[in-house]
């Protein structure tokens, strides 16, 4: 007999219409889930050094709950053992204690008050683990690709055997704080997928050898688990379908595909599917890669096992889980950073809302930070990490104001729609007859850039929706200014583009990234990009891509100095891919007739055969500020205007200030 | 055949820098060489100073054929810094000279230097980093003013390891 814990009547809702599958009930082992959405497990690091749950842990939990609307909604992994060699993030749960289960009620309470069903995941880290104590575990000593990790420790068959108990116990302890749903961490790096992977299990006695002998570990672990979990409680796993370590001879797919059969033989009740390692070498996960890209992976697990068939990985709008369960080819719709950038995202599908979806645009932003030790938070969603802090929720202003916002950017229009939705009277100009401002042609850069604009669209709505007033195509003065007398401006007009120190920048042949990205200005065969920020690297990948020889000219001691790690690799690949050349910490002394003089930081210059040369650098614009000054008018500065930076801080100086005003 | 200036020059260029970080590298590996071999009753910044010591004394005796006293105590400090100088510059450091207060004084400013860099790589800490360019900067000057007959400091008032943007060394004539 199924249980089913609460009950949803989605067939009022337009959602439910346009995405039948996805509104489907489900059942997993002797439960009954009414939908095909789950928030899958995301570390956050905002628990405390100890791993105890906090506030801010439990915010952001609930939020993510209400989002899935009835489905389920997975914590991240705990870690299991007192040594915290499984620990992998400064922030990680912990459940190696019982002294940790009242902070994980919370959890789980919070989950069951928005009438989803908790998920518990267990997840030791592995080679990628220990990020407080001086040695990791792992089946076999094999170093790590990155240096960032802690050096590896083989383990002996006593921590084998301890831990397995670990993983009970920690299952035992998440029942006990009143999860509905228990989950194995299998992936990516962490431990069972570390025996599971011919790459890191070197392994001779029952424990390595073939795929059998190397899910020995991963089959002890799941027998132990479903013993506490009884029938009540559906167990599942998380495994990789390709571990993409083909240069480092890892698993083939017919020995991952053997290993869902092994796990689904040990009893597991549902397998969610992933692909790479964070040792991988190929983009996964990533906005350049497109969505959908994976299903494939969800098919042929589909084909393999009877199981219910879980997944995320780039389904990032509804419409490629819904077909993709109507065809048979995955059973539930996973979701982590669509649901980091906007935690009600499921929740506006059902309802017909999509327009107010803040879509995730893929940066790994909150990857980066993760791995770097600070708490997660969002490139396009300020309010991601703060959902506990009540300062970074709208209120009704105190005092509604008139305010002028100049330009149209993505700073401009996040700090107007806040404020409009906080009472004030908004008005924004840009000269342009477009919203949108520079990241309409940002989003002109190739490997899936385009997907920017998903913010602009998502901003405009929500101006529009709060009543914003646009001025297009209106060019803002002083006498403007003046004119209209606002209680409060708002400049978010952008930087101002400059030009270099050196002889010859006054040249014809000197034109503007923003014109070659809207393919205004004529650009010759042989260009240099002078910036290796993310506008000259996405300027420079655009023009290799149409067939010119690009070389890149920057000050900065490395390219993508503003770009994330978790995403500049890919632009490093990218960029010798199309053969552009880098020359980083250095400056143009002078552009000649058909050629530039590049000069390095310590002094060494060299010629550069170049037809054109695109501008790229930016610095803050003060224009404006004094006549706003001089009017005595409330004043802020923010996103480029401020200090050129990106995407991202554009949208928190929107947010932030548009909650101050 | 046609020159790639690009080319020559930009290879050139990548291989200095490539042995440059070589450099720094070598100094760290035999650290660790020798902290290994001291045991782990022995301080780091021992080893280091031990180092820099010879490494100091080394420079200082290889300057001294270069070093001309016959054009004048202006010219041959001049020399002394931009031969110091040079010393970091070959390591991929940025280093300018500037007046002093008098004639027997000179700044050096370091406005980049590799070393802290190596320094964090290898796990040594950032005051070793600075004590130890300190100590070569002494033990240079050791025999220079023995063999000169002259008695040159130098003191170090800012260092980028200590978070002051830049390192300044002020060389100057003892009274």
């Amino acid at each position: 007999m199924s249980k089913l814990l609460f009950a949803w009547d989605y067939s009022s809702y337009p959602g439910a219409k346009t995405y039948p599958n996805l509104f489907q009930p489900i059942r997993i082992g002797n439960l009954t889930i009414p939908n095909r959405i789950k928030y899958a497990a995301t570390e956050d690091n905002f628990n405390d050094p100890e791993g105890f749950i906090t506030d801010a842990d439990v915010a952001y939990m609930r939020a993510r709950a209400e989002g899935v609307v009835g489905g389920l909604c997975v914590m991240q992994g705990v870690y299991m053992d007192l040594g915290r060699q499984g620990q992998g993030y400064v922030g990680q749960a912990a459940a190696w204690h019982d002294r940790f289960v009242p902070g994980l009620k919370r959890i789980a309470d919070a989950i069951h008050d928005e009438r989803a069903v908790a998920g518990f995941q267990l997840m030791h880290c592995g080679r990628v683990g220990a990020v407080e104590v001086e040695r990791c575990q792992a089946p076999s000593y094999v170093p790590q690709r990155l240096r960032v990790f802690k050096p590896v420790e083989a383990m002996s068959k006593e921590d084998i055997r301890r831990g397995v108990e670990e993983h009970a116990d920690a299952a035992r302890r998440g029942i006990e704080a009143g999860f509905d749903v228990m989950e194995i961490s299998g992936i990516v790096g962490y431990l069972l997928s570390n025996f599971i992977s011919s790459y890191t299990n070197r392994r001779t006695d029952e424990y390595g050898g073939d795929i059998r002998g190397r899910m020995r570990f991963a089959v002890e672990v799941i027998q132990a688990v479903k013993a506490v979990c009884g029938t009540d409680v559906p167990l599942g796993i998380r495994l990789c379908c390709e571990e993409l370590l083909d240069d480092v001879r890892g698993n083939s797919p017919a020995e991952s595909i053997a290993s869902y059969q092994i796990a689904e033989e040990a009893g597991v009740d549902y397998i969610s599917v992933t692909a790479g390692w964070q040792e991988s070498i190929v983009p996964v996960i990533s906005r350049d890669v497109p969505m959908g890209s994976w299903l494939h992976l969800a098919k042929r697990a589909k084909e393999h096992v009877k199981v219910p068939i879980q997944m995320a990985y780039r389904l990032f709008k509804p419409d490629l889980p819904d077909r993709a369960i109507g065809a048979g080819e995955l059973d539930v719709w996973e979701m982590c950073r669509p649901m980091i950038a906007d935690p009600l995202m499921p929740k506006k599908v059902l309802e017909g809302r999509e327009e107010d979806i803040r879509f995730c645009v893929a940066c790994n932003l909150c990857l980066a930070r993760l791995f770097r030790d600070a708490p997660m938070t969002c490139y396009i969603n300020p309010r991601c990490a703060h959902e506990h802090d009540p300062r970074f929720t709208p209120q009704p202003a105190a005092e509604p104001k008139t305010v002028l916002v100049v330009g149209a950017g993505p700073a401009g229009l996040e700090c107007a729609y806040v404020a409009a939705q906080r009472g004030h009277e908004v008005h924004v100009y840009d000269r342009r007859p477009v919203v949108g401002g520079t990241l309409n042609e940002a989003a002109r850069a190739p490997y899936g850039d385009e997907e920017l604009l998903t913010c602009r669209d998502y901003q405009k709505t929500q101006c529009e929706k709060a009543g914003v007033e646009f001025h297009l195509g209106v060019e803002v003065t002083p006498e403007r200014i003046a004119e209209e007398a606002p209680d409060t401006v708002v400049l978010a007009t952008g930087p101002v583009y400059v030009r270099g120190q050196g002889a010859g920048f006054e040249r014809d042949n000197v034109v503007n990234v923003l014109d070659v990205m809207a393919g205004t200005a004529a650009v010759g065969a042989r260009v240099v990009v002078w910036g290796n920020r993310k506008p000259g690297i996405g300027v420079a990948l655009k023009l290799a891509r149409e067939g010119k020889r690009v070389t890149l000219v920057g000050r900065n001691r490395s390219a993508g100095f503003d770009i994330n790690p978790s995403f500049k690799w890919r632009y490093m690949i990218y960029l010798r891919q199309n053969k552009v050349t880098a020359y980083n910490d250095c400056d143009i002394e002078e552009i000649q007739d058909g050629a530039v003089v590049v000069r390095t930081y310590d002094g060494y210059r060299f010629p550069v055969a170049c037809d054109t040369v695109v501008v790229t650098e930016r610095e803050r614009n003060d224009a404006l500020k004094p006549a706003v000054q001089a009017e005595g008018i409330e004043l802020f500065v923010i996103g480029d205007a401020l200090v050129p930076r990106n995407l991202s801080s554009a949208v928190h100086d929107g947010y932030r200030i548009g909650l101050r005003i | 055949m046609p020159v790639d200036a690009e080319k020559e020059i930009t290879g050139l260029w990548r291989d200095l820098h490539g042995a440059q970080d070589e450099i720094g590298r070598t100094y760290y590996r035999w650290r660790k060489a020798a902290l290994e071999l001291a045991g782990p009753g022995v301080e780091p910044l021992e080893v280091g100073l031990k180092a820099a010591g010879v490494i100091g004394a080394e420079i200082g005796r290889g300057l001294l054929p270069r070093l001309n006293w016959l054009k004048g105590e202006d010219a041959w400090l001049r020399s002394l810094a931009g031969a110091i100088a040079a010393q970091w510059t070959r390591h991929g450091a940025v280093v300018k000279l500037q007046k002093g207060a008098s004639a027997t004084e000179v700044l050096l400013e370091w406005t980049r230097c590799p070393w802290p860099t190596f320094a964090k790589e290898y796990g040594a800490s950032m005051e070793e980093d600075v004590r130890c360019c300190d100590r070569i900067l002494e033990a240079i000057l050791e025999d220079v003013n023995l063999f000169f007959n002259v008695h040159y400091r130098i003191e170090t008032t800012k260092a980028i390891p200590r978070g002051q943007g830049c390192c300044v060394r002020r060389l100057y004539k003892a009274e």
